[in-house]
């Protein structure tokens, strides 16, 4: 169904990342926010992805943001580097969905619910760290992956799941050697995203905890955190709820602080 | 979200957090609808991956699931949850809990009607008295010997000593059950468990397609274990006399075990028997006789019903079959096929040696029976898909070939669908010899398609 050959074209055709978005990255990470914004401005698609995304209801502003300096300004270094990150996903996802009931506008949703609730997690934590708050950006990869590999093969998994409930990745790693998260990681190096990145995604893929107890429970919120949102209705119509398999074990520690925090009863 | 199939069991498998909101989206009408066509025993949601629930989502999912039981008379229920979970739900429903709950899989296997599983030992445990006997009333009734604790103390006591049963029955809890007749199997025989006073209700509680199929796949002795049946009327005489005079087609035996004639009127007996059915008093009085089983065709599939040929509609539908049996061995093995040769001929194998075998026989608008015979390296390899690593024990290998033969099954079944042709499809069988398997096809001529994967040989083979 799908071979180690098939896994490795597919990595070999992972793009690089754009110049132009390169160097508003390297600007960010400068700190120089102005720089960014004006280096962001040579790019008409980035420009138009973060008016759309700083004006979701979830960023919870009154008026429309338009102006690039003013969103850069609003995002601070942490979001701006997040932003573009998540820019930089969605440069990968198809135009087309056809495994998953997505589109582009829902998919910008999961990725902007997504790093909100992380920030939220991280704030409790009392983190202030750009590269974590990036981290969850590369978690949505994952499912691009997954459409892209799968999409041609959706006959062959339905038959599959008639009897087993196996999930996407579980299938991938049986198949191929590879699973899901490990081509996420080897995105995160083509585009030289901060290696914490890749370890607190190894770690969020529930099936490899991290040596370092810090970054195993990042990945233990980021797991939960994943599976609260693939748990929501909107989820769950776009076919995501069981494409990767919960590990629940993994995230019983932080269980009830996570509860608390979302604020679910 | 749809329901895998497993074992005559049909199960949900909701990951994460399960509110009000988000339950009809787990379960949807379509989801519902899908799974009352099903040709299942049991419908469970399971919990494992479930982390978080409230009442608002059990409620929808237990109206989902109770829907589904008044239209199928199938057991509903829930299965796969730790101990906090089981309570929470005892919490939540106290003493209007109308569905069951099974701990694990494995134990909801045991209380399926279609138990095609051997006789298990089982230590169970209930702290209502009459769950416990509820429980082992059904264990018993599919055949399984059921140890049942009397006290919490007792219980923890005896479950110490893991090796002496199979499986351990606790935090379960059987809700409204299925009111089909409960069905085992025991080598060649299959054993159907009646009780109470027999009427014209048999009619709707025996599950005649799954008979009828029992028949065409070379079942010729079933036992109607009836111990318990207090009495029985005319309309049930009638049922047991048809039922007798159709298995008399395929050389098939009927027999009662257990049934007394103190509330039964003797003339029943006589008419009965004048319909071919035999009666014993104990259970062992046939299954432990050999020279019996032999005289009664449990020993062998032997006799078939008027020989049947293919007809037009199956040779038509062939390369489809073919087709969709290939590709889904090329999903499972990742390896390509190549079709060596086909004809219409009885079963021939060059080799017997290292083989293993599954059927599944299709049943409705059109009958038939598909046969794969794999050499073990092929079926070790499909294992690794559906079990995640290459199986070592016989019985994991046929375990994977019941499944995989089950996905066949289930393709052909969609693939007539397209055309209108509406069948159902049966319990897959395994061979562990294939001298197993020729006593059931016999020198039955069908489609025999022999396939080559990398070195391996693997052969199709379409009857009816």
């Amino acid at each position: 169904m799908i071979t180690e050959e098939d896994v490795q074209h597919y990595i070999e055709r992972i793009p690089p990342s754009p110049a132009i978005l390169k160097q508003t990255l390297s600007f960010v990470n400068e700190g120089e926010l102005t720089k960014a914004a004006s280096e962001a401005e040579g790019d008409m698609a980035l420009q138009a992805y973060l008016k759309k995304l700083v004006n979701r209801p979830i960023y919870g502003f009154r008026t429309e943001v338009s102006d690039i300096h003013q969103i850069f300004g609003i995002l601070g270094i942490n979001g701006a580097q997040q932003v573009l990150y998540n820019y930089m996903l969605s440069l990968l996802s198809p135009s087309k969905w056809e495994l998953f009931h997505l589109d582009a506008v829902s998919f910008q949703d999961l990725q902007a619910h997504l790093s909100r609730k992380w920030h939220k997690i991280l704030t409790h934590l009392s983190i202030d760290n750009k590269d974590i708050e990036s981290a969850i950006t590369l978690l949505p990869a994952s499912i691009i992956i997954c459409e892209a590999l799968f999409k041609s093969k959706q006959d062959e998994v339905n038959l599959l799941r008639t009897t087993s409930s196996l999930d996407y990745n579980t299938i991938l790693k049986r198949l191929s050697g590879k699973d899901l998260f490990e081509i996420c990681e080897t995105i995160a190096l083509t585009w030289e995203m901060p290696p914490v990145v890749i370890n607190i995604i190894h770690s969020a893929s529930g099936l490899h905890p991290d040596e370092d107890p810090a970054i195993d429970s990042l990945g233990q919120w980021m797991h939960l955190l994943l599976f609260y949102e693939l748990s929501n209705s909107t989820s769950i119509e776009a076919g995501l709820n069981d494409f990767i398999d919960f590990q629940v074990e993994y995230v019983a520690d932080i269980y009830e602080p996570f509860m608390a925090l979302m604020e679910i009863e | 979200m749809r329901a895998t199939v497993s074992k005559r069991i049909g199960i949900f498998h909701p990951q994460g957090f399960i509110d009000g909101n988000n339950a009809p989206t787990f379960l949807t009408l379509d989801d519902l609808h899908a799974t009352e066509n099903l040709n299942v025993d049991m419908v469970l949601i399971s919990l494992k991956k479930v982390i978080f629930f409230n009442r608002n989502g059990l409620d929808i999912f237990v109206k989902a699931l109770t829907g589904l039981r008044s239209k199928m008379h199938i057991v509903v229920g829930f299965c796969d949850y730790d101990s906090k979970k089981y309570q929470a739900i005892l919490k939540f429903y106290g003493n209007n809990l109308n569905f069951s709950l099974f701990r694990t899989q494995k134990i909801a296997e045991l209380f399926a009607s279609s138990n095609k599983e051997g006789k298990k030992t089982v230590l169970l445990y209930h702290e209502d008295p009459s769950q416990r006997s509820a429980m082992a009333i059904e264990l018993f009734d599919y055949g399984h010997n059921a140890i049942v604790a009397q006290s919490q103390s007792e219980f923890n006591e005896k479950k110490q000593n893991k090796d002496a049963f199979d499986v351990i029955v606790d935090e379960t809890y059987l809700g409204m059950i299925g009111q089909k007749v409960a069905t085992r199997v025991t080598g060649n025989a299959i054993i159907y468990t009646v009780s109470n006073f027999l009427d014209a209700e048999i009619t709707d509680n025996f599950n005649i397609s799954y008979h009828n199929n029992s028949l065409n796949v070379g079942f010729r002795l079933f036992i109607f274990d009836a111990y318990k049946v207090i009495s029985m009327n005319i309309h049930a005489l009638n049922f047991f006399a048809r039922l007798s005079a159709s298995a008399a087609e395929y050389n098939a035996t009927i027999c009662f075990v257990g049934l007394t004639f103190e509330k039964t009127p003797e003339s029943f007996k006589n008419d009965l028997e004048d319909a071919g059915i035999m009666f014993f008093e104990q259970m062992d009085d046939i299954l432990k006789d050999k020279e019996l089983l032999a005289e009664l065709g449990a020993s062998s599939a032997a006799a078939i019903k008027s020989k049947r040929s293919l007809n037009k509609v199956i040779v038509n539908e062939l390369p489809r079959f073919i087709d969709a049996t290939v590709n889904t061995i090329e999903m499972m093995t990742n390896a390509k096929a190549t079709k060596e040769a086909a004809s219409v001929q009885p079963l021939t194998l060059a080799n017997k040696e290292n083989q293993v075998a599954s059927s599944i026989g299709f049943y409705g608008d059109l009958d038939g029976m598909v046969i794969l015979v794999f050499p073990q390296a092929i079926a070790k390899k499909t294992c690794e898909i559906l079990i995640g690593e290459e199986a070592e024990d016989d019985e994991a290998i046929l375990d994977a070939m019941a499944e995989f033969v089950n996905i066949i099954g289930g393709r052909v079944k969609a693939l007539l669908s397209e055309y209108k042709i509406s069948v159902d499809i049966t319990l897959p069988r395994t061979y562990q010899s294939v001298d197993d398997l020729f006593e059931v096809v016999q020198d039955k001529r069908g489609v025999q398609v022999d396939l080559k994967f990398d070195e391996d040989k693997f052969i199709f083979f379409l009857t009816r």
